[in-house]
């Protein structure tokens, strides 16, 4: 009792208390309380009426681009022998995956610089696409979807604040038949035609870098003449199956991810809206930073296992 | 493909995003690799110069220190040497001049004894004139006369002054 006095007499203790029970209190405030949940499993076009193809994230994998070649940009325009500032931050970044290229495929071998450009670029690619995601106003900003006339209404300010804005929108809507939500931002880390792109790039290149090592006999990993030697042809078979499940494990592991971890924050934010989700956003920046790894490292792995003789039977 | 409908999968949005991929790659490679890897493998050879020069310099120093020492070392036993000739050169002539000296003490002693010698010589003989001169004076006084032969006087006189010199008077 008396340690608990003492913890209180201190005034930024004192505060930090009240602030958490104020915005726990506030969040059973039912003006501020996330009322329904909408969690949509693809990304929506953005135009009712429009192409079906500009959805969200689209939209959004353009604005990734753009920020993408921005840092670049901002980092290599003036090149400094002595760097300073953001230069430092990208040239940190890139000598990262360079040392980790190298470490894998060879020091200073042409498979590094060749896979170099692939894995950086899926890193890079993959880590913005999964932390723009976590910027307030992504999926809740956007336009509200009628089935009959459109009135989009764009809704600013915090997610948090916006999932309140969606409520209420929502539950004054409700007469006239659903309408719904369309984020306008969708992070594309959590839209498949992204992830699927990116595996579908990283397992053609990897039969890409495997026959421009070995040439045709390449394939011999997977196709072998079942009578001469079935033992191989059916371990090719296998071979054959795990190769194109890649594809599959690569985008879904990434969209899995990404897309569970803003369901989480959504839930999170749907249970109490304040303070809770902040927790989250710190594992969410953590998941963001190790998918885009583990999305590089393995493309990686994977090119350099295919470009390395696997004919050990000789 | 009612599947890939519901999870929103289009073959135009997937090949869209292949060529955004593809073109993203291309443009970071030319924006951000290039000059970056370049960059960073020119400060990596600059600072392995630097290290070079480095060591090369520090080499340098130790050599011209050493050089230093060496010249130093030279230097002293030189002076050292220097010194010793000067003593001895110092030595030899402070020698010469006592020697020297002595020998024109000597020298001087030896000739003022001969002066004096000689003076003497001139004194007596010159006394001695004088004493038979008186001698003889007083010999006319008391003979009242002048003395005939005077040179033979004279001589006699001489002859026994020196006589009484050669016997030790």
């Amino acid at each position: 009792m008396k340690r608990l006095l003492s913890f209180f007499s201190n005034p930024r203790a004192l505060s930090v208390t009240i602030g958490v029970i104020a915005l726990l209190a506030l969040s059973v405030v039912p003006t501020f309380s996330v009322k329904e949940l909408h969690v949509e499993l693809a990304a929506e076009a953005l135009l009712e009426h429009g192409p079906k193809w500009f959805t969200n994230g689209l939209l959004t994998t353009l604005l990734v681009d753009i920020v993408i070649i921005l840092m670049a940009v901002f980092a290599a325009s003036r090149m400094k022998e002595i760097p300073g500032g953001w230069q430092n931050i990208m040239e940190m970044m890139v000598e990262g995956i360079w040392n980790l290229t190298q470490s894998i495929a060879g020091h200073g071998s042409a498979n590094a610089r060749k896979f170099f450009p692939w894995v950086m670029t899926i890193f890079i690619f993959v880590l913005i696409s999964n932390y723009i995601g976590l910027l307030p106003g992504f999926g809740s900003i956007g336009v509200y979807h009628n089935g009959g006339g459109e009135h989009a209404q764009v809704e600013l300010g915090s997610q948090l604040a916006m999932a309140g804005g969606e409520a209420v929108a929502v539950s004054a809507a409700a007469e006239e038949g659903k309408p719904v939500l369309v984020p306008l931002f969708r992070s594309p880390s959590a839209d498949l035609n992204v992830t699927l792109a990116l595996a579908l790039i990283s397992v053609f290149m990897t039969q890409f870098f495997g026959v421009q090592a070995l040439g045709l006999a390449y394939f011999g990993k997977f196709f072998q003449n079942p009578i001469k030697r079935p033992m191989q042809a059916i371990v090719g078979f296998f071979e054959l199956i795990a190769e194109i499940s890649k594809i599959i494990s690569f985008s879904f592991r990434l969209f899995g991810n990404v897309f569970a971890g803003e369901v989480v924050l959504l839930v999170m934010a749907f249970l109490v809206t304040f303070l809770l989700p902040s927790v989250f956003y710190g594992l969410e920046l953590f998941i963001g930073f190790i998918q885009a790894l583990v999305f590089m490292l393995l493309t990686l792995a994977f090119f350099t296992m295919a470009t390395v003789s696997h004919d050990d039977h000789h | 493909m009612d599947a890939l409908d519901k999870l929103g999968i289009s073959w135009q949005l997937l090949l869209s995003q292949i060529i955004n991929f593809s073109l993203l790659m291309v443009v970071l490679h030319l924006l951000l690799y290039k000059p970056v890897l370049k960059m960073l493998e020119q400060r990596r050879k600059r600072i392995a110069d630097g290290l070079e020069q480095a060591d090369k310099a520090s080499r340098a120093a130790a050599e011209a220190e050493a050089e230093k020492q060496g010249i130093l070392e030279e230097a002293r036993r030189e002076a050292q040497e220097v010194r010793a000739q000067a003593t001895r050169d110092a030595e030899r002539i402070a020698q010469d001049i006592r020697s020297r000296a002595d020998q024109e003490a000597q020298d001087i002693r030896i000739k003022g004894q001969a002066d004096a010698e000689a003076q003497t010589a001139a004194v007596m003989a010159d006394a001695r004139k004088q004493i038979a001169d008186l001698a003889i004076a007083a010999t006319e006084q008391i003979l009242g006369r002048e003395l005939a032969n005077r040179d033979e006087q004279e001589r006699f006189v001489d002859d026994y002054l020196a006589q009484q010199n050669g016997s030790g008077t």
